[in-house]
């Protein structure tokens, strides 16, 4: 489903990225570790097409197509989604309108229908009792004044509604108690189908505790410098990044275990 | 025609005129009040110098002042008009049209609700609103039109002030009883033919009088609207006068012709625990000059003060607004917001007054200025006096582009550029439209509003 191919990306000037390989395959979930600048949320960023940085080598393939040619909202449409780390604040931008729109923008996009408003609101009310959401919250302003882990809630709720192929989700468990936060597992698992894939970016392994991963990248620098399985984050969990890091050797092209085909 | 030795002098001639024309049957009073306002106007002139007139530093109304108005000729009445497009989305309303200048008997409407007595029996003080026309109150002496008429104004006083009362002899008289609560909306229409060349250009003085006695309630629309895209002026000025605990919501939405001067005056007075809540909204215009002055004259008097302004081609709007509290205990609450495209310019200059001994007074106040495109231009200027120290006050101004974090944020769900451009347009302005409580003049600002954003 997606393939990542010796990606650079820089911002201002700055490489961040310094050659990412990356394989994930449609029913599979990875998580994506590092400490803080190793170039994760780069990383998530880049693939949901972020102005903000420029790609200078290599390529992406997502579902058979080239990802880096694609704007984001086109992204969006093919069924890429990214849960932000920081969603944004948007006052005067109602949560339920702003979802409308998004989500007949991705239908239009497959030469389906739009929906109208009393449809939509249906269709809603039942997404936000599966993601435990205060429903009163889709008729106030985009996160504007929610709480980190209603914002979260929302990220999900977005998730849900628009049913992607490639759920990104970056530091989804920050700002999230524990109760919150397996709620909001849930019901990622909950959008698992064989058919869609999860890329989880984090720098705590507690998530992967709940959303089981398939398999563990240690990202580095801008590279990914060891992949393994979910015993991977453990090991991270009680030694810390510092040992990867002290026997960090240059990556070998294409480490991914790979449990299927994309 | 001989060469007119200053821009003032064809209105002083107009004035003579009319005067001489038509006046007679008008109260002394009302006679004595108009030459007042001509002598000030010709003494005051208009304020076109470009050195030392802080007032209008950021405004150039020399174009205006070098244009020749005429008064709009008597049979320039628009016959049939179709006044669908300016419905309010209510079964009841208080009607008045104006049609330049003019009142419009067939096109104005009074509901049948009970309370509502007749607006034209001014003689016979009822115990229902008044929406009626200046002129008859005037014609009927009635105490209260006497009472007020052109004694507020002059607190912001400036020559388009005093003109416009030089001219005053008809335009909408509203009156709240005491303890009366007007459930429709009070619809004050004014409509400009806007013929193009080579018609003259008009000018209209349109008056508003509203006076809430104690703990009444209404809202009145104010709407400015045009015909056809020619060059006029519309010189208005609006006096509002809150009683004790009188809750008054005013809009004002400036609708006119993109080639038209738009000059306006309004001064609001509250009494003692009184609320008022002013919305101005222009979407239309060439240049476009406000001048709302309120004063909190008693404790516990409220105002909100909400304002949206859209900019394309050339527009200029200037809004200037003061809110003086003279009094301890009184608070005013300020939104205004601005898009500006293309080529346009916004001025918003914001003057708090706290008066000595005007304890506990709370003012807050923001401006804030989308700019989409290079070539707009805002200029923002909170002006804060304050002469007590028990008090809150606070003050924020902001210039700048689309949030490009917040764009990429919607582009993120599939939603694209122009899309998701207009999404944050519409949310920006969300805040002043949802400001006007009552229901149907919301709505209907609101289709006005995203018209003229010209995106769904």
């Amino acid at each position: 489903m997606l393939e990542i191919h010796d990606l650079h990306a820089s911002v201002n000037g700055a490489d961040i990225l310094k050659g990412i390989d990356l394989r994930v395959g449609a029913g599979e979930t990875h998580a994506i570790m590092g400490p803080n600048g190793s170039g994760k949320s780069t990383l998530a960023l880049v693939l949901a097409g972020h102005p903000a940085y420029t790609v200078t080598r290599g390529s992406v393939t997502f579902d058979g197509r080239d990802l880096l040619g694609l704007a984001p909202e086109e992204r969006a449409r093919a069924g890429l989604f990214l849960s932000f780390q920081h969603p944004i604040e948007i006052p005067g931008l109602r949560l339920d309108h702003f979802l409308r729109a998004g989500y007949n923008e991705v239908r239009k996009s497959r030469d389906e229908d739009e929906i109208d408003v009393l449809k939509f609101d249906r269709l809603i009310r039942a997404k936000v009792k599966e993601t435990g959401m205060d429903a009163a919250l889709t008729k106030r302003s985009v996160n504007d004044g929610f709480s980190g882990g209603e914002k979260k809630r929302n990220e999900l709720l977005q998730m849900t509604v628009l049913e992607p192929k490639l759920r990104i989700l970056d530091e989804v468990d920050s700002g999230l108690d524990v109760d919150s936060l397996r709620s909001v597992a849930d019901g990622i698992n909950r959008l698992a189908t064989p058919e869609s894939a999860t890329l989880i970016v984090t720098h705590y392994q507690r998530i992967l505790s709940y959303v089981v991963p398939d398999a563990v990248h240690i990202l580095i620098d801008g590279r990914i410098v060891r992949s393994g399985d979910k015993h991977l984050a453990a090991e991270i969990e009680s030694r810390g990044y510092d040992w990867v890091t002290e026997a960090a050797q240059p990556a070998p092209p294409s480490v991914a275990p790979t449990a299927g085909q994309s | 025609m001989s060469p007119q030795a200053t821009p003032e002098a064809p209105y002083v001639a107009a004035f003579e005129a009319a005067e001489h024309d038509g006046a007679a049957h008008d109260p002394a009073w009302l006679r004595e009040l108009r030459r007042d306002a001509m002598a000030e106007f010709t003494r005051a002139g208009f304020p076109t110098a470009r050195r030392g007139n802080e007032a209008w530093k950021y405004t150039d109304v020399r174009p205006l002042a070098s244009t020749a108005f005429a008064a709009p000729a008597p049979d320039d009445g628009p016959g049939e008009l179709d006044l669908s497009p300016y419905e309010l989305p209510c079964p009841r309303v208080h009607q008045l049209v104006f049609v330049d200048g003019r009142y419009a008997p067939q096109l104005s409407t009074d509901p049948p609700s009970e309370g509502a007595r007749s607006s034209h029996v001014f003689f016979e003080r009822g115990d229902g609103p008044i929406v009626g026309r200046l002129a008859e109150a005037a014609h009927y002496d009635v105490p209260l039109v006497h009472e007020h008429l052109g004694k507020h104004a002059g607190a912001a006083a400036s020559a388009f002030a005093s003109l416009n009362t030089a001219f005053v002899r008809d335009g909408a008289f509203v009156s709240i009883p005491d303890g009366v609560s007007v459930p429709e909306p009070i619809y004050l229409l004014f409509i400009s033919t806007g013929r193009p060349e080579p018609a003259a250009p008009t000018v209209t003085y349109p008056r508003v009088l509203i006076v809430a006695g104690r703990d009444s309630s209404a809202t009145v629309l104010l709407s400015f609207e045009s015909l056809g895209d020619g060059v006029y002026f519309t010189d208005a000025v609006t006096e509002v006068v809150a009683g004790p605990g009188a809750k008054l919501r005013c809009i004002t939405l400036q609708r006119e012709s993109t080639a038209a001067y738009h000059i306006s005056t309004t001064q609001v007075v509250q009494a003692r625990d009184s609320a008022v809540s002013s919305v101005t909204i222009d979407l239309g215009g060439s240049l476009v000059r406000h001048d709302l002055s309120v004063l909190l004259a008693e404790p516990g008097a409220s105002v909100s003060l909400n304002g949206l302004y859209l900019g394309t081609g050339n527009r200029h709007v200037d809004n200037h607004t003061f809110v003086d509290h003279a009094v301890a205990g009184a608070s005013s609450d300020e939104v205004y917001k601005g898009i500006l495209d293309e080529s346009s310019r916004g001025v918003f200059v914001g003057h708090v007054l706290v008066r000595p001994g005007a304890q506990h007074t709370v003012a807050h106040q923001v401006n804030k200025n989308l700019l989409l495109s290079d070539e707009a231009e805002a200029d923002t200027q909170p002006k804060l006096e304050i002469f007590a120290d028990d008090v809150t006050c606070t003050h924020g101004a902001a210039v700048g582009a689309l949030d490009p974090a917040a764009l990429f944020y919607l582009k993120s769900r599939g939603i694209g550029e122009a899309a998701a451009r207009a999404l944050l347009v519409h949310g920006f302005v969300r805040e002043i439209v949802d400001s006007i409580a009552n229901d149907a003049v919301r709505q209907y600002a609101d289709e006005a509003v995203t018209a003229a954003l010209g995106t769904g």
